[in-house]
């Protein structure tokens, strides 16, 4: 009790300290809690509606985004353990309603589903949902849950905007579902229409997305499953409606990589401010420590003072950062739903973040464990004090020569071992496990560097300031301890920020290559508003339509969808290839140019995307297997390109393999090329006057597309803001962290300076430039970890994220745009520290020892 | 030059008062030797500060050559103390980063001298009191005699028309504390600056003309004809 006073004592003359430690344990359990309920948010909408249509269906049969013949449902229907076999069709349409964005509408035959659903009617006419062949014969009715229906004043009869194949058209309320089950699909903003009604709505013609089965009595799912495979063959996928959260996690993780990184590298931050005020105040307190042991107290009752400190700020500081965290969550939510939507087409309508007690506790949690982890050798440090050279007068800051060649011999070889797991190749276990050991490396010389850095700049610092300079510089050279772990947080953020930069203009300028070369076509007429958005489709005869405008040269139907391929959705992409080798001429990562068209072309082979190949061991000349309604296509691999239609990978076929395979004509996006001198704007007129009567159509100019894609890539990439804010942060956080100690250390010199004839500005200044050297110290070693993060970021990319192989760009741009920031955060963290150095008495601070 | 009309300082901590001068008042010529004596506690030091401009009194009026230190903010007491005051501290009080001719060099610095120049008067200065092999030294390198002669250089950088010493050779032995003795007031005769040495040293305050003694904040005693 009588120590935990002195803990007390010590907190309340350094309360600014102990506010900093305690926000670094809550930067780190913030972004850790904000990034995970993010995370779990979007999963967890996404499992709300997949679990909350599928009502008590047990399998269901699909083949990815491109649905199959109506035919197939009767296949399904003649297998002896079928119970019961509903088709659906499944999309999110644009309500048109003020703030409410997309509706999911299911279409279902009404005649069979409710022995798979249960609509849970509140209200309606009673009549026609009792008899729904009188809801059928209204091809615009729609049945909509309270919430929607509260939210959007709606009751029966009233009508409703839909976005359809066929412009916008209105349905009638005729039903409101009660709250719970089915309409807690899609955060309640889910619809019910008559199958065949939403066919033609969708422009679908006679194809369903899926069949959803119940199985008879007594029949396992494993079973279940083999009798539908067998009876459907290789061109459909049998799984559990769960199975569907697989491939949404597939999807979605390359997001969830990137926030779980970022999230540790926020809690490593936060471990290295909790680590640089522990170090700090144990350098302080050796008197007291001293006086403690030289009165018997033990080592271990030293180290449980300090590690009690250590549970008690990660304690507030997990508390803080939980809620802090758990309100980021929401926004962060919102932004990863808006991302999937736009760059995959994938739309979520993200609920609240639900405060997960489980997950704030266990957050909570490790808050404190990584404090008492981060205040653990500096708890061992001052359990190892001497009682008798604690007592004595004497600094105790320089590096002993002992510690820094233990230092150098431990870094030399994690730099050692990183180079050879790099080295030795393809397990991705090694690999990180190298990354991990590089950035030990780099932090184990940080204090080494940092006090070359600061050796390296006092003659300039002297040169700007004769006095004020010298003793700035002079600070950070006589107490490396205070400065080194601010400097390692600083480094590992701006390394983070290097990296993720570095691999974002990377991206960016093989974005620009492809657009120029693949995305060549002078307008895209396509029936969504958004061009990676694939829920309408339009019969090919609007080609024909087009081609026949004057102006126009040439007209390439394609028709993309996402396929399951190997438990992972890939996106299949149907185009003319014989015209597509005319126009688009961009060199093959593998194979030859002419050779992969042309074959193509014939239907012979398969052009791939370098992500879908290395992603999955594929090499040119590779078979792939696909599965097609008609069985499973074989196809070699004659090219593999470099295309960023989609992470998980790209194959291109010729429209005509798909037409006999898939048994579909539909497309979803025309490429037209324009004759010389034609007008495009004239062009797009005429296509809209003559197209899109009684048709959904959006004609969209090539400008227009690749300021959309620059824009879905910006969207991407501005995670990166995200990290420079951390960075920021953590120099803020930590630079004052250290100034307060710097002043508190150097007071008597700071006294001295003010009694010979300094003024209190130019012991401001002394302040503000050693904030700037600690400033330009992490820039420069984190631009430099950052040049290595970098590298290590790229193969990431290559091995394990994306399968693309980008070229190494130091992204130059963004490290000089940190360098004032960051050099302007250093200056705006000491502005406080500064005044307090010029406060208070100057005979107290010439006595101060 | 230098003046004390009524002058009090009272330190409070919230819950005490403790009166540290009481009603103090003299006057002290230009070229005067004066010691000021007293036991422990009799406020000696805090008279110092509060001539050196390095704290302000409670109550009462402080005038060096002329101006009053109580209308001064403090940018301008800071100048007045860089240009008419020279302090030398008990513990020397030098910056452990610098050379010894970057101590002595600090003021003309900071005061915007010429770097040459300021270099120079520091060297000039380091041969006054004898440590033209020392230049560039760093304290930790010198002896306790050294380093009070450095910082004595230091408090005649600017060539101040007063210096103020606080016990200058109460943290060295006496044959060194002789020396700088001797070296204060020779400096005293060479530079026609005016000394003022707080000491409770019989033999250092036997050194000069005339003698101040306080007790219990107060001045009880004046050596010099006429004092109050």
């Amino acid at each position: 009790m009588l120590l935990a006073r002195l803990s007390w004592a010590y907190l309340k003359r350094h309360k600014l300290r102990w506010a900093l430690t305690v926000a670094g344990v809550a930067l780190g359990v913030a972004v850790l809690v904000a990034m995970r309920l993010a995370n779990r948010a979007v999963l967890a909408s996404f499992h709300r509606t997949v679990d909350g249509i599928a009502g008590r269906t047990e399998l269901q049969v699909h083949a990815g985004d491109l649905g199959f013949p109506e035919e197939v449902l009767e296949r399904v229907q003649a297998v002896p353990q079928v119970r019961a076999a509903a088709p659906v069709i499944e999309a999110a349409l644009d309500t048109g309603l003020p703030g409410q964005g997309y509706l999911l509408v299911i279409g279902v035959d009404m005649t069979g589903d409710r022995s798979l659903r249960d609509y849970d009617l509140e209200s309606g006419e009673e009549a026609i949902i009792e008899d729904p062949l009188v809801f059928l014969a209204q091809p615009d009715s729609i049945m909509v849950t309270r919430e929607f229906a509260q939210r959007n004043g709606l009751g029966i009869g009233s009508r409703i905007p839909l976005g359809t194949a066929q412009g916008i058209r209105w349905f009638t309320v005729r039903g409101i579902m009660r709250s719970g089950g089915l309409s807690q699909a899609f955060g309640g903003n889910l619809a019910v229409m008559d199958i065949y009604a939403l066919q033609y709505v969708l422009g679908r013609g006679r194809r369903f997305d899926r069949i959803d089965v119940a199985l008879q009595e007594g029949v396992s799912l494993a079973e279940g499953q083999r009798a539908l495979r067998e009876a459907l063959g290789p061109g459909f996928e049998v799984e559990p409606p769960a199975a569907r959260g697989r491939h949404f996690e597939a999807i979605l993780r390359s997001f969830s990589l990137t926030l779980n990184i970022t999230s540790l590298f926020a809690m490593l931050v936060g471990v290295f401010i909790i680590y640089n005020s522990f170090a700090i105040a144990v350098t302080q307190r050796r008197t007291e420590i001293g006086i403690l042991r030289a009165l018997g107290a033990t080592r271990g009752r030293i180290r449980a003072l300090f590690l009690g400190e250590a549970a008690v700020a990660g304690s507030l500081g997990s508390v803080a950062g939980a809620m802090a965290g758990w309100l980021m969550a929401r926004w962060i939510a919102g932004y990863v739903a808006r991302l999937l939507q736009e760059v995959y087409g994938v739309v979520q309508n993200v609920q609240t973040a639900p405060a997960e007690p489980g997950l704030l506790a266990a957050s909570a949690g490790l808050g404190i464990v990584v404090s008492l982890i981060a205040a653990w050798i500096p708890a061992a440090n001052a359990a190892r004090v001497d009682p008798v050279r604690a007592l004595q007068k004497g600094k105790y800051q320089v590096l002993s020569a002992g510690e820094t060649r233990a230092r150098w011999w431990l870094s030399a070889g994690a730099a050692a071992a990183a180079v050879i797991f790099l080295l030795l190749g393809r397990s991705l276990v090694l690999f990180y496990t190298g990354y991990i050991l590089a950035i030990l490396a780099a932090l184990l010389m940080t204090p080494t560097l940092a006090l070359w850095l600061a050796r390296a700049l006092r003659p300039l610092l002297a040169w700007l300031r004769p006095v004020e300079g010298a003793l700035a510089a002079d600070s950070l050279i006589q107490a490396p301890r205070r400065t080194s772990a601010t400097v390692a947080a600083l480094m590992l953020s701006l390394a983070m920020v290097i990296g993720f930069g570095g691999v974002a203009r990377s991206i960016y300028n093989s974005l620009i290559e492809w657009v120029n070369t693949t995305l060549n076509p002078d307008l895209f007429v396509t029936p969504n508003a958004e061009i990676a958005n694939r829920t309408y489709v339009m019969p090919a005869e609007v080609g024909s339509e087009i081609e026949r405008i004057p102006g126009v040269r040439q007209v390439q139907l394609v028709r993309s969808a996402r396929i399951p391929y190997r438990g992972t959705p890939v996106l299949l992409v149907a185009a003319e290839a014989g015209k597509l080798a005319q126009t688009v001429r961009r060199r093959p990562l593998e194979g030859d140019l002419d050779d992969m068209y042309r074959r193509t072309a014939a239907g012979q082979a398969t052009i791939v995307s370098e992500s879908f190949a290395r992603l999955r061991g594929l090499r040119l000349g590779d078979v792939v297997e696909l599965p097609a309604p008609k069985g499973l296509l074989r196809l070699p691999i004659a090219g593999i390109t470099r295309d960023y239609s989609d992470q998980q990978g790209t194959l291109l076929i010729d429209r005509s393999l798909y037409r006999q395979w898939w048994a579909d004509d539909s497309v979803n996006v025309i490429r037209v090329y324009l004759a010389p001198g034609a007008s495009a704007a004239e062009v797009k007129r005429q296509i809209l006057e003559r197209c899109a009567r009684g048709r959904r159509l959006f004609v969209l100019g090539n400008q227009e597309v690749r300021r959309y894609i620059f824009r879905l890539a910006d969207q991407w990439f501005s995670m990166t803001y995200n990290q420079i804010a951390v960075a920021i942060l953590v120099a803020v956080l930590g630079i004052v962290n250290t100034l307060t100690v710097s002043i508190t250390d150097r007071r008597r010199e700071l006294g001295i300076l003010q009694a010979v004839g300094g003024l209190k500005q130019q012991v401001r200044h002394t302040i503000w430039m050693e904030a700037v050297a600690i400033g330009v110290i992490g820039l420069v070693l984190g631009l430099g970890l950052g040049a290595i993060s970098l590298y290590y970021s790229l193969e990431m990319t290559r091995r394990d994220l994306a399968g693309l192989s980008l070229d190494y760009v130091f992204p130059l741009p963004l490290a000089t745009w940190l360098v004032p920031v960051i050099l302007g955060a250093a200056f705006a963290a000491s502005l406080w520290p500064a005044e307090t150095a010029v406060r208070g008495s100057l005979v107290e601070a010439l006595e101060y020892e | 030059m230098i003046e004390l009309r009524r002058v009090w300082k009272v330190y409070s901590n919230g819950r005490r008062e403790v009166v540290a001068l009481r009603d103090v008042s003299f006057r002290i010529g230009r070229d005067e030797t004066v010691a000021i004596v007293g036991p422990s506690g009799s406020g000696k030091s805090t008279l110092l500060n509060l001539i050196g401009g390095l704290d302000r009194p409670s109550q009462g009026e402080i005038v060096i050559e002329g101006r009053s230190l109580g209308e001064l903010d403090d940018d301008e007491l800071t100048r007045l103390r860089r240009e008419k005051i020279g302090f030398v501290f008990q513990f020397f009080h030098l910056l452990p980063t610098l050379t010894c001719v970057e101590n002595v060099a600090l003021p003309l610095h900071l005061a915007g001298w010429d770097r040459r120049q300021a270099q120079q008067r520091a060297r000039e200065l380091l041969g006054l009191v004898g440590l033209s092999g020392r230049l560039d030294h760093l304290p930790d390198e010198l002896s306790g005699g050294e380093r009070q002669r450095v910082a004595i250089a230091r408090a005649l950088a600017a060539h101040p028309p007063i210096l103020l010493a606080d016990e200058p050779t109460g943290n060295l032995d006496s044959r060194t504390g002789g020396e700088i003795l001797a070296l204060l007031h020779e400096l005293h005769e060479r530079l026609g600056t005016t000394l003022l040495i707080v000491t409770h040293d019989a033999q250092v305050a036997a050194s000069c003309a005339r003698t101040l003694t306080l007790r219990d904040g107060q001045i009880v005693a004046d050596s010099a004809a006429g004092a109050p």
